[in-house]
């Protein structure tokens, strides 16, 4: 068995001692003139002040960005953000794409094993050595 | 509003007076082990209700039961848990052994027709979005297929009993898998069409991991 230093930065574990939400920040620009921005005018009236007080733990910043698309960025725990453009999109389909930014864990989209550990295996390491063996 | 009610009471009429035939009313069907026509067994398949396995022993390997149509990962209360079986002797004396090995232990919990081995901490990919949780919501897992430490595996049958440990999942959102392209070519057909897949998976993060130190506390 090869010889391990010993582990001097613990690893992070979101949810093993408290949980934490990994999105910290949303932000909303919306643009009032253009119709691509229609959509997210009405759900910043009408549909943000609720999911806004649902999330205490998600600073939210709405401002205005005149002449382009509307568009929603996810900020989170890691450094790296999520942007989503949400043109011509309907109130209901933005909060949809505001629930992905808050379920998502900022990291890159990848295809994972379905389980990752960091714990030494329990059952050790199968040897030959060791035990009765097996009569041939 | 009158309409629809009326149109609901002509489909029940509708319904039930064949099926009365075949069928048992949905109440007794629950409690029942599944029925012998198909129609009675999609019916049995695709209930949301807690179903109490039938009692006859099952061969080892954990074959997928019928309740794996239902999340077993939600917390159950305890109103709708199946009868209790007795503990078997052996367990009763080894138990404690399993819970006093060093080193942790680990679990096989079998979530929706998979089994996944892990231990505390570990983050656990479901190969499905689970309706109706956000993160942090607390999971109680209380399907295991085996229950194990550095010497000792406690296998069950087709599950180890619920009581005899605690074993918690925390869930910390929802991951979706790179953009998937499929190319579909037709010979003789310079025409591509490329269907395009992006699934979601529900992420979860073993929190906590309990061995029951003693059978008599789990009976009193």
């Amino acid at each position: 068995m090869a010889i391990k230093a010993l582990q001097t930065i613990s690893t992070g574990r979101n949810g093993v001692g408290a949980f934490i939400l990994q999105c910290k920040r949303i932000d909303i620009h919306f643009c009032d003139w253009a119709g691509s921005s229609k959509g997210m005018n009405g759900f910043i009236k009408s549909l943000l002040p609720k999911f806004a007080a649902a999330h205490p733990q998600i600073e939210f910043v709405v401002s205005p960005r005149p002449s382009k698309h509307p568009v929603a960025i996810g900020h989170y725990i890691n450094g790296r953000e999520k942007a989503i453009c949400v043109r011509n999109m309907e109130p209901y389909q933005i909060l949809k794409k505001l629930e992905l930014l808050r379920d998502a864990s900022g990291e890159k989209l990848k295809v994972t094993k379905p389980v990752q550990s960091i714990n030494e295996s329990v059952r050790g390491i199968w040897s030959p050595y060791h035990g009765n063996g097996m009569k041939v | 509003m009158s309409r629809a009610l009326l149109r609901s009471v002509l489909e029940l009429r509708a319904t039930t007076r064949p099926s009365s035939v075949l069928l048992p009313s949905s109440r007794t069907l629950a409690a029942a082990a599944p029925a012998t026509s198909p129609a009675a067994a999609a019916r049995f398949l695709h209930q949301t209700t807690q179903q109490v396995e039938p009692t006859q022993p099952q061969p080892p390997p954990p074959p997928p039961p019928p309740s794996a149509s239902q999340p077993s990962t939600t917390t159950i209360p305890s109103q709708t848990q199946p009868p209790q079986q007795p503990i078997p002797a052996s367990v009763r004396t080894l138990l404690p052994l399993l819970a006093a090995q060093p080193g942790g232990h680990y679990i096989t919990v079998y979530i929706q027709g998979q089994s996944y081995l892990v231990t505390e901490g570990d983050s656990v990919r479901l190969p499905f979005k689970m309706p109706g949780v956000a993160p942090g919501d607390v999971l109680r897992l209380n399907r295991a297929v085996a229950l194990g430490s550095r010497d000792f595996t406690l296998k069950g049958s087709p599950y180890v009993d619920e009581r005899l440990f605690e074993c918690r999942a925390v869930v910390t959102g929802t991951e979706s898998e790179p953009m998937r392209v499929k190319i579909k070519k037709k010979q003789r057909c310079r025409k591509t069409k490329h269907v395009y897949s992006k699934h979601k998976y529900t992420i979860l993060r073993i929190s906590e991991l309990k061995v029951c130190k003693d059978v008599a506390e789990v009976e009193a």
